[in-house]
């Protein structure tokens, strides 16, 4: 069943991107397993941010999957009157948080769990972030952060897709989060169930300090032309032969 | 200013919304607000890109976040979480700063910050305030800090004697005069209106007009300005900010399409890299009393009067 949504969900993703001719169809894919496990296992109070916004085109169709928007709307994806586009917009209630320029969403999400704590609301902030991303210093400043205000309702989860090995690589993430004063785990991020367990498990409810679970993706996640030639595919939309190639081997 | 600051947040911070964020400076004067309210209370330390963004976090879930620091920090070092966490998601982060312009002289331009105003007007959704004496600061903070928009405040060290009535996004006419329009803001307001009063004595009127919100300027004030440049032609603008994006440029915009002879006071296209002391930086750059009246004198030479 899972697999099945998951299949959909990418789909869903080339679909949009196919009709829009723009957005970032790798990225989106190695987190379509992350999107998926939280949001089928958030709670009532629970939160979500997507720091990597680049993978919008991912948010909106695991947002249609779960009918926090309609299938329609998920197809209007980068209209000029839209809600929505290759970076996602705040929409109170259903987008947490405008992002696109990196390093904003974690510490947005850092601000929001803070507050939850001011309130004395109950729920986690759970927070996508990109492995490159970490290369931006408001990462760090707010790994410090929330290490300092104990922010042990705030959840990172990161998406190590490799996808910046051409760059200065963002290596030992785990070890910079644990040094940071974080509880960490690992996780095969294309395996809902290690994710669910390492998300939602009773365990991960009860930690003291802030919780960050670098999850091992593949950028391109099901399509293996994407998988072997990432950089290509980084922000490209597929030509219509692509487009059902594609559906085909996602489907097969 | 800052003794005001700390007094206003004491009082409003009955409002269980009123969080302070400060990038450790202030703490002495803010340890009341601390020791009431422990829980909406955090020296962030010096990493403003995530205290701004944390801020706009923080407003998300319903608080009303004050960051407080060093002017080029708390505007220019996170000037695009400013601009995509803030003002993009129009949220009700109000940012204090202290220290603009040369009131760090010694310290060098790394600690100026001349450009503040002219960046943070460029945003749309921004609100600019610029108080120059505590109750200006008490009374612009208390009508806006509810109103769910980004607020920048520049608190400036020094403060004018001047008695005002301030309004947020309404200009103040301080003086009528026939001969000369006079915009000042900041302590400038003082250096103007004792050269305003100077000049009268020299037969010389000015219509001397301060702003204490750059931006939204009301269509009301808006249209006593142009009034008062159709009446003089003549115009002086005086601040303790570059002469480029600040209230001279402010004025311009308002006043388009009206004839008038222009003389702009303030931080010229370059650094201040002396150090030394504030009035010695005010000096230099024409921002005394003597320096108003001279330019006075040039837009409109005696036989023009």
């Amino acid at each position: 069943m899972n697999q099945k949504d998951t299949k959909n969900i990418r789909i869903d993703i080339l679909d949009m991107v196919y009709k829009a001719k723009e957005g970032h169809i790798a990225s989106s894919f190695s987190i379509v397993e992350l999107l998926y496990a939280i949001y089928s296992g958030m709670a009532e109070g629970d939160s979500f941010f997507l720091s990597k916004g680049h993978a919008s085109a991912a948010l909106f169709a695991a947002l249609a999957h779960f009918r926090k928007i309609s299938r329609e709307e998920m197809l209007t994806y980068c209209e000029y009157d839209s809600r929505l586009g290759g970076h996602p917009k705040r929409i109170p209630d259903i987008v947490m948080s405008s992002t696109g320029s990196l390093g904003h969403g974690f510490p947005m999400a850092a601000g929001y769990a803070l507050a939850k704590k001011i309130k004395n609301e109950s729920g986690r902030v759970f927070c996508i972030v990109g492995d490159g991303e970490t290369n931006e210093g408001s990462i760090w400043e707010t790994a410090m952060y929330a290490e300092q205000l104990r922010l042990s309702n705030l959840v990172c989860i990161v998406d190590n897709n490799n996808s910046q090995i051409r760059a200065k690589t963002s290596i030992n993430i785990e070890k910079k989060f644990s040094a940071f004063g974080w509880q960490t785990a690992t996780v095969d991020g294309h395996d809902i169930k290690q994710i669910n367990d390492a998300l939602f498990a009773p365990r991960a409810h009860s930690l003291a300090v802030p919780y960050c679970v670098i999850a091992n993706t593949v950028k391109g996640r099901g399509v293996k032309q994407m998988e072997s030639d990432m950089f290509s595919w980084h922000h490209k939309a597929p030509t219509a032969e692509e487009l059902s190639a594609f559906k085909k081997e996602i489907l097969s | 200013m800052r003794k005001q600051f700390a007094k206003t947040m004491q009082e409003l911070g009955k409002d269980e919304r009123l969080t302070v964020l400060i990038g450790d400076i202030s703490h002495f004067l803010l340890k009341d607000f601390e020791a009431t309210h422990p829980k909406r209370f955090y020296n962030m330390g010096v990493a403003e890109q995530a205290m701004m963004s944390m801020a706009a976090g923080l407003a998300m879930d319903g608080l009303i976040p004050v960051v407080h620091s060093i002017t080029p920090f708390v505007t220019e070092r996170c000037f695009e979480q400013i601009k995509d966490d803030l003002c993009y998601q129009n949220l009700g982060v109000k940012i204090v700063s202290v220290g603009s312009a040369f009131d760090y002289a010694s310290l060098g331009c790394t600690h100026h910050c001349y450009e503040d105003i002219a960046i943070l007007r460029s945003l749309p959704n921004m609100q600019v305030v610029y108080p120059a004496a505590p109750h200006e600061f008490d009374a612009l903070f208390r009508e806006t800090f509810t109103n769910g928009s980004p607020t920048y405040f520049r608190l400036p060290a020094k403060t004018h004697n001047i008695q005002t009535h301030p309004r947020f996004g309404e200009a103040e006419k301080i003086k009528s005069g026939k001969d000369v329009t006079v915009v000042a803001i900041g302590p400038q307001l003082q250096n103007a209106f004792d050269a305003a009063e100077e000049l009268s004595r020299h037969g010389v009127g000015c219509d001397l007009i301060y702003l204490t919100t750059i931006k939204p300027v009301s269509a009301v004030s808006q249209k006593m300005i142009r009034e008062s440049l159709e009446k003089t032609e003549a115009l002086v603008t005086i601040e303790e900010h570059s002469i480029i994006g600040g209230v001279a440029d402010v004025v311009a915009a308002i006043g388009r399409g009206i004839r008038y002879d222009e003389a702009r006071l303030g931080v010229r296209d370059m650094f201040l890299t002396n150090y030394g002391t504030y009035d010695e930086h005010c000096a230099v750059n024409g921002l005394t009393k003597e320096g108003i009246i001279k330019a006075v004198h040039e837009i409109k030479p005696k036989n023009n009067l």
